[in-house]
């Protein structure tokens, strides 16, 4: 499959400060990408960098094939871009914001049309977007990356400050979007969930350096699998479960046993149980459970800041 | 680059660019007409119009060019439509060229009505007291070249407050140097070193020494297109962070 994105060893310095560091990653065509990693990891920059909005220190990065640094117009018609900054006008309608675009894009008129449809605007769409809610604008912020319909859109942060129910609209349209418009999208977020939900590829970020990338169910697959427990007494469920030689995280709803590649699972959870019963620990609850992006990402980001994840 | 002018106009049609653009005008032109209405004798057109273009030159035009300028440049930082703008498929230079022309042309537009609200001004006031009638003749021509000298001559401070209003997010260091500029073209209107100062080159239009109108004309007109050309490749080639 070809790379809608491509990056190669991209790096951005800003003073002392490493922002992005030789950063390769590539996303497929037609995938939902997702970009995660904590604020300030990088993320945005690296977007940045992909929309030539910022310039490279070192490396390169290609949009369907075309490298952005020499020649960013031809990258730009290949992308439509939502980001963190609408840059709306509020006192001109949603549907004369987008005009704005569309003629400096050079796009005929019904064009405004289409994506007002798309993103399910239209009614709202002679309103002044100062009377928009944030989640209208979102939307409006959609409907102007996809002018043109451009093969690839980069969307910053899309569900940031939504409420429930549009994040849940935003979470649906965006997992659509590949199917409905044959668009590749790059998403970032530091919410775990979201991602999590909507994304088929994965990258994480930490401090400016791709840690992880592949295909969401891929990746899954590849992992261990986990055992979830909740017990009365966590502090002295530990040691026992270490003594089996496993990985023990504590997460919100529980410990999780990380089991080591080939072992045998039910009898691993039997004997887990049986120990901590005789130790005197009540298990409340002891099942096993798919890996999940939370786990990947604790992984990945531990790993990269410390040599071995054990902890309670 | 048509595109690109007509989304500028745009925007500034939703602005209050306009008003602005008939505020300054009209405000000299109430001056001219209280201030006609309380002589005795009649005065020669000249005088009236010369009158005019002087309070345009040192203090309202410098004073108009801080506002649009200013308005021009928080119209994208505000909503914080840089990075949009600047993703878009399209050199970058086109959009602060069109800026920059918008202003060119915004600024022409209040010369005219300077023009035509002041000769509006004195007929009306002649009207009311006849015996004021201006004597001599409506010389348009004459008046019409004067100001676009006063307009050319000012290239140079609107390439400077343009620069500096695009340049910063915050439009303080804007109107720091425009009222800084405009304070000392009014409290030094006629020192001889004002002819190298941006903000004192339109009112030299009006010197009697040839050799003051020249200077300025050239510097002013001149160096402020080079540095208004400077201006937009610095800005389209800089990073907005």
């Amino acid at each position: 499959m070809r790379a809608a994105i491509e990056t190669q060893g991209l790096t951005r310095r800003f003073g002392q400060h490493l922002a992005v560091d030789g950063l390769s990653m590539t996303v497929p065509e037609r995938a939902v990408y997702g970009f995660l990693g904590r604020n300030g990891a990088g993320k945005t920059t690296t977007l940045k960098l992909l929309l030539g909005l910022l310039g490279p220190t070192e490396g390169s990065a290609k949009v369907c094939g075309i490298d952005v640094g020499p020649d960013r117009i031809g990258a730009a018609r290949r992308v439509g871009a939502l980001l963190e900054a609408h840059g709306f006008y509020g006192t001109l309608t949603g549907r004369e914001n987008l005009d704005l675009t569309r003629r400096l894009m050079g796009l005929p008129i019904p064009e405004i049309d289409r994506v007002l449809e798309v993103v399910d605007l239209t009614d709202a769409a002679r309103r002044r977007v100062s009377d928009y809610s944030l989640g209208m604008r979102q939307r409006l912020g959609l409907a102007r990356a996809m002018l043109g319909a451009p093969p690839v859109l980069v969307l910053d942060e899309p569900t940031n400050g939504l409420d429930p129910d549009g994040i849940v609209d935003m979470r649906r349209f965006l997992k659509a979007l590949p199917e409905r418009t044959g668009a590749t999208v790059l998403l970032s977020s530091h919410l775990l969930g979201e991602i999590e939900q909507v994304a088929t590829h994965v990258g994480i970020v930490n401090e400016g350096r791709l840690v992880l990338e592949g295909e969401f169910e891929a990746l899954k697959a590849e992992l261990a699998p986990e055992i979830g427990l909740r017990v009365d007494d966590p502090q002295r469920a530990a040691p026992i479960l270490r003594s089996h030689d496993l990985t023990v995280r504590s997460e919100v709803d529980g410990l999780v046993v990380r089991l080591r590649p080939g072992a045998d699972h039910d009898q691993a959870t039997a004997r887990l149980n049986r120990d901590l019963i005789e130790a005197g620990v009540q298990v409340f609850a002891i099942g096993s459970r798919r890996p999940s992006l939370e786990g990947i990402y604790r992984d990945v980001t531990m790993s990269s800041a410390q040599p071995r994840s054990e902890t309670v | 680059m048509l595109a690109v002018l007509s989304v500028e106009v745009r925007k500034l049609n939703r602005s209050l660019a306009l008003l602005l653009a008939l505020a300054a005008p009209t405000l000299i032109a109430i001056f001219v007409f209280f201030n006609m209405l309380r002589g005795k004798e009649p005065q020669p057109w000249e005088m009236y119009l010369q009158s005019s273009t002087a309070i345009w030159a040192f203090f309202m035009l410098p004073m108009s060019v801080t506002a649009l300028t200013a308005l021009v440049a928080q119209m994208e930082h505000g909503p914080r439509a840089w990075d949009h703008l600047r993703c878009l498929p399209l050199a970058r230079w086109k959009l602060y060229a069109a800026k920059a022309i918008c202003v060119l042309a915004a600024v022409a537009i209040m010369s005219v009505l300077n023009l035509a609200l002041t000769w509006g001004a004195v007929t009306l006031a002649s009207t009311i007291k006849p015996v004021l009638v201006p004597t001599g003749v409506f010389d348009l021509g004459a008046q019409a070249v004067l100001l676009g000298k006063v307009l050319l001559s000012a290239t140079l401070m609107i390439a400077i407050q343009f620069w500096i209003a695009l340049r910063f997010s915050s439009f303080v260091p804007a109107l720091a140097v425009g009222i800084g500029g405009t304070f000392f073209s009014v409290v030094a209107t006629s020192a001889k070193q004002g002819v190298f100062f941006p903000w004192q080159m339109p009112i030299n239009m009006l010197a009697v020494e040839p050799w003051r109108v020249t200077t300025a004309l050239v510097l002013g007109g001149g160096l402020g297109l080079v540095m208004l050309m400077l201006a937009v490749a610095h800005l389209s080639r800089r990073e907005v962070l």
